[in-house]
């Protein structure tokens, strides 16, 4: 690991890949969290072990990524106590979920697909919300999903749907800032506008990450498979001038590197939130 | 077809919305989502493409690191193409994807592409065993004195519960010898033709292990998985080995900690 420059109170921590666990076991880097996909350790797995070990030197935090709290039918309650026992086992720091429907009939499209925002889907949301945060015994924080297709009837922007679920439901706002870029890209708004709508108290997390640009059309497209690009980072600082030093994570699904890559990207991360406590400091 | 999809107003139209995209998403046929979508530009069954390709992506990955053995011996492109065939028929009820794929053997067994190579589906029951063993957790094992207690009358109806961890498996090929080959860099020679095995697979500690069994300890300890009571798993290995010997082989059992539990079966049930 490279020396870093001591930074007071860290506050960014790095997604939890298996390729990685060994090393961070063994070298102990200064993170301020780890954060992993819950449903990644529900099972009985020698992984969860190890995530167990880990927990004793560093907060988790537990990202879920398939209660599909926007379907149109119930919750699934398996699901839903199984994530509880992950969270009686692990009490982790945070606990979220996405603004997404993953899974209709029976089965599960791993993959975060968008609501029409509607006052239906609307009610929807915020019922199995309300549902999720008392069968979890826990505040969720609702991630602001990347998007890359709109539907014809749906007339309440996205920043104001979300910012009216954490009012409804008393749930946090987990502030994706590249997922904001990269939808922003996509549909062509403002990020630094949505940004300034979300409400500043309710955001209890940021997430960074890398996204590529799909070949021949004007897409981006979210991977968790590369650096964080300029704008993300300049958005990002636009995000800590709002929402203060909330803790921040780097995450990196796909294309995984080597771990003192990711370790240099919090560094960033963690520069930035502390120039940025200096300059806002009253 | 409408012209456009009306405003979802409420749970009914949501709920067929999301069926719609469901299917556009696993069949590939956007024709009656397109409309409710806007193009902003593209065309809507290029957007459904984006979350297409992503699951299928995603879930295709799970299934070869489920099944890596499965993937080597019909190379990257041909998995692919069969566990897309698979995922459009059997998407995931489970969102764990460690548990997806329990009945993908018996998708290639019926899969006509894969005919040229017929121990592929039971590779893949083994894997799959190889995958609950990895994702079930050993439970504390019950001790032989435990069963002193019983009445001798009734020792024979004692059913034992086994670890959760353990699978079962007999192919008519050698399984183990054709897997454990394709971990290897380089592919030894596998000579298929030198029988069938009969395995037990389990978790042990943090690793998975797997072992040949005779065949009179395979049809007991299957015939005790299958929760036969002790006459009806002793009658079923005498008939695989004359020779068999209940006394040790149930102490077998005990020292190896297979059992976790066990029940006295009314005494009608153990004519199954």
């Amino acid at each position: 690991m490279t020396e870093c420059n001591p930074i007071p109170s860290r506050s960014v921590g790095i997604g939890l890949r298996l390729p990685h666990v060994s090393e961070i076991a063994a070298t102990r880097p200064e993170l301020s969290f780890l954060e992993v996909h819950a449903e990644n350790y529900m099972a009985e797995t020698p992984a969860l072990d190890r995530l167990l070990a880990l927990r004793r030197d560093y907060p988790v935090s537990l990202h879920g990524v398939a209660l599909s709290l926007g379907s149109a039918e119930e919750l699934d309650r398996r699901h839903l106590s199984r994530f509880k026992a992950l969270i009686e086992r692990v009490e982790p720091m945070l606990v979220s979920e996405h603004l997404a429907w993953s899974a209709i009939g029976g089965a599960y499209l791993n993959d975060l697909l968008p609501l029409p925002y509607t006052e239906t889907s609307l009610d929807l949301f915020c019922r199995h919300v309300e549902e999720a945060q008392e069968g979890l015994g826990r505040q969720l924080l609702i991630e602001n999903p990347s998007s890359y297709l709109r539907y014809r009837h749906s007339p309440i922007p996205e920043v104001e749907f979300i910012a009216a679920v954490a009012r409804r439901t008393g749930c946090g706002i987990l502030c994706d800032v590249n997922n904001i870029y990269v939808s922003a890209w996509n549909f062509g708004f403002d990020p630094v506008a949505y940004l300034e709508t979300l409400p500043i108290e309710v955001v209890g997390e940021i997430h960074l990450a890398g996204h590529h640009a799909v070949e021949d059309v004007d897409v981006l497209i979210d991977d968790h498979g590369s650096r964080v690009v300029q704008p993300v980072w300049e958005l990002h600082a636009a995000a800590l001038r709002r929402f203060g030093p909330v803790p921040t994570l780097i995450e990196w699904d796909a294309n995984l590197p080597a771990l003192g890559v990711l370790l240099d990207e919090a560094h960033h991360a963690e520069e930035l939130a502390h120039a940025y406590r200096y300059v806002d400091a009253p | 077809m409408p012209k456009s999809w009306p405003m979802p107003t409420d749970m009914s139209m949501l709920l067929e919305l999301q069926m719609r995209l469901r299917r556009a998403v696993l069949g590939g046929d956007t024709a009656e989502i397109a409309a409710a979508i806007l193009g902003d530009g593209l065309d809507p069954s290029a957007r459904v493409g984006i979350y297409r390709n992503h699951a299928f992506a995603t879930l295709g990955d799970a299934l070869r690191s489920t099944f890596p053995v499965v993937c080597r011996l019909v190379d990257k492109r041909f998995f692919a193409y069969a566990a897309h065939e698979y995922l459009r028929e059997h998407p995931p009820h489970s969102r764990c994807l460690v548990e997806y794929g329990a009945d993908f053997a018996d998708f290639l067994a019926r899969f006509t592409p894969c005919r040229q190579l017929p121990y592929l589906a039971d590779i893949a029951r083994f894997e799959w065993a190889l995958n609950i063993a990895a994702t079930v957790r050993e439970e504390s094992p019950l001790q032989a004195e435990t069963l002193a207690a019983i009445p001798p009358g009734q020792a024979a109806y004692v059913a034992l519960r086994l670890q959760p961890s353990l699978s079962y498996f007999a192919s008519t090929w050698p399984i183990d010898a054709i897997w454990q080959a394709n971990k290897e860099d380089e592919v030894p020679p596998v000579d298929i033709t030198s029988g069938g095995t009969s395995l037990e697979i389990r978790r042990a500690g943090e690793a998975v292990s797997w072992r040949r069994l005779d065949p009179g300890t395979f049809e007991f300890r299957t015939a005790l998985a299958d929760g036969l009571v002790l006459a009806a798993a002793m009658a079923a290995a005498t008939l695989k080995d004359p020779s068999f010997e209940l006394t040790a082989s149930l102490r077998q059992v005990f020292a190896e900690g297979l059992a976790v539990g066990f029940c006295i079966s009314p005494k009608q049930e153990t004519s199954r």
